[in-house]
């Protein structure tokens, strides 16, 4: 009997669990190395994502092919989405007792996250398009997808600015949030949610329940807010 | 319970992606179901165990769904390391800045509502 290595190997590869497999082997790397470290460049999701590129390359595999066997886990992100509604009621004595200053940060802050990444982008001479797919990097991919479409910005790279501006605030967040001062849990969470969406709520949720519900509150004012202002004042502007 | 709590958010979220396409194109389903369900435990006055059960489980694991959604980068990376230092520097710069201000903003506000309400 000879033993088919190369079908096994396949088959391996090409299961439709492979994607869910490798995903779940590589968070569990990812956390514990960071559990281990507590180094903020070893956040979770970007190791994870660079140890399953690093697989997929290996193998040979495309992101297409990757993307329909992890789907699993993606379609899981809208129940989580709605399931932020518990903390979001869990804190809402606060919100109330809070609402100026959340509105105020919201239109504020949230004109200067979309502004300061577009006019920074068009200094350093990136091309138009890509200044459109810029704009809505700090909405949860969703909406920064339909609204790049509708500006004029091309919705997977979009997806990949949202990715990025995400990772990076969980990384620099908390540490800059020190630095100016942010001591309150609910500035905390408010300026992670709103500037960095559902991964800067992922991280808000670590430092406590109340951070996390106003990041959930930041995340989905500010893309309400984007998704019905942005493509306003594009159209006005050009 | 953490079946039932399920169901309950898939529900929701289900009646959210409906009422997106009937009224509001431009907002993804999920979003309008966080509304729906708030909306509903504002009706109730409270949350039932079953989806206190749920949604902390599935948050516990927020980070880990989005992985599938960051690996995406890899198809970009042609396209962005023509523009590397334009994206990224923007990015980060812009990133930076606006997490920074809103952070320091919303803590003075709330130093100046907690004055306020002594005073008063």
């Amino acid at each position: 009997m000879i033993l088919d290595g190369h079908a096994a190997w396949q088959a391996l590869i090409h299961h439709p669990l492979f994607g869910v497999g490798i995903t779940l082997v590589a968070y569990q790397l990812a956390l514990s190395a960071y559990e281990k470290t507590r180094w903020v460049f070893l956040q979770p999701v970007l190791l994870s994502m660079l140890l399953v590129i690093a697989v997929l390359l290996a193998c040979g595999l495309t992101y297409v092919e990757y993307r329909k066997s992890a789907e699993v886990l993606t379609i899981l992100l809208g129940p989580a989405t709605v399931a932020l509604a518990v903390p979001l009621f869990l804190n809402l004595r606060r919100i109330r007792l809070l609402l100026w200053p959340i509105m105020l940060t919201l239109l504020v802050g949230g004109v200067v996250a979309t502004g300061l990444g577009v006019l920074l982008a068009w200094w350093f001479g990136a091309e138009p398009q890509m200044l459109m797919s810029m704009a809505p990097k700090s909405v949860t991919s969703p909406i920064a997808m339909l609204v790049a479409d509708q500006i004029g910005g091309i919705a997977a790279l979009a997806a990949v600015f949202v990715l990025i501006t995400g990772v990076l605030g969980a990384i620099l967040g908390p540490p800059l949030l020190s630095l100016v001062g942010a001591r309150h849990h609910a500035a905390q969470g408010l300026a992670l949610g709103l500037t960095a969406h559902a991964v800067g709520t992922a991280q808000a949720l670590e430092v406590s329940e109340e951070c996390g519900a106003f990041a959930a509150l930041g995340m989905s004012l500010m893309g309400v807010a984007t998704a019905v202002f942005l493509p306003l004042v594009v159209s006005f502007m050009v | 319970m953490l079946l039932r709590g399920l169901t309950w958010l898939v529900v929701f979220q289900l009646f959210g992606s409906a009422l997106t396409v009937l009224l509001a194109p431009m907002l993804p389903g999920p979003i309008i179901g966080l509304v729906l369900l708030l909306g509903f435990f504002l009706l109730r006055g409270e949350v039932g165990e079953p989806l206190l059960v749920a949604s902390s489980s599935l948050l516990r694991y927020l980070p880990l769904l989005l992985v599938p959604a960051a690996v995406g980068v890899m198809t970009y990376a042609a396209a962005i390391a023509a523009d590397f230092w334009a994206v990224v520097g923007a990015l980060v710069l812009s990133l930076a800045l606006s997490l920074a201000f809103a952070g320091w903003l919303m803590q003075q506000l709330i130093e100046r509502q907690a004055r306020r309400r002594e005073k008063a």
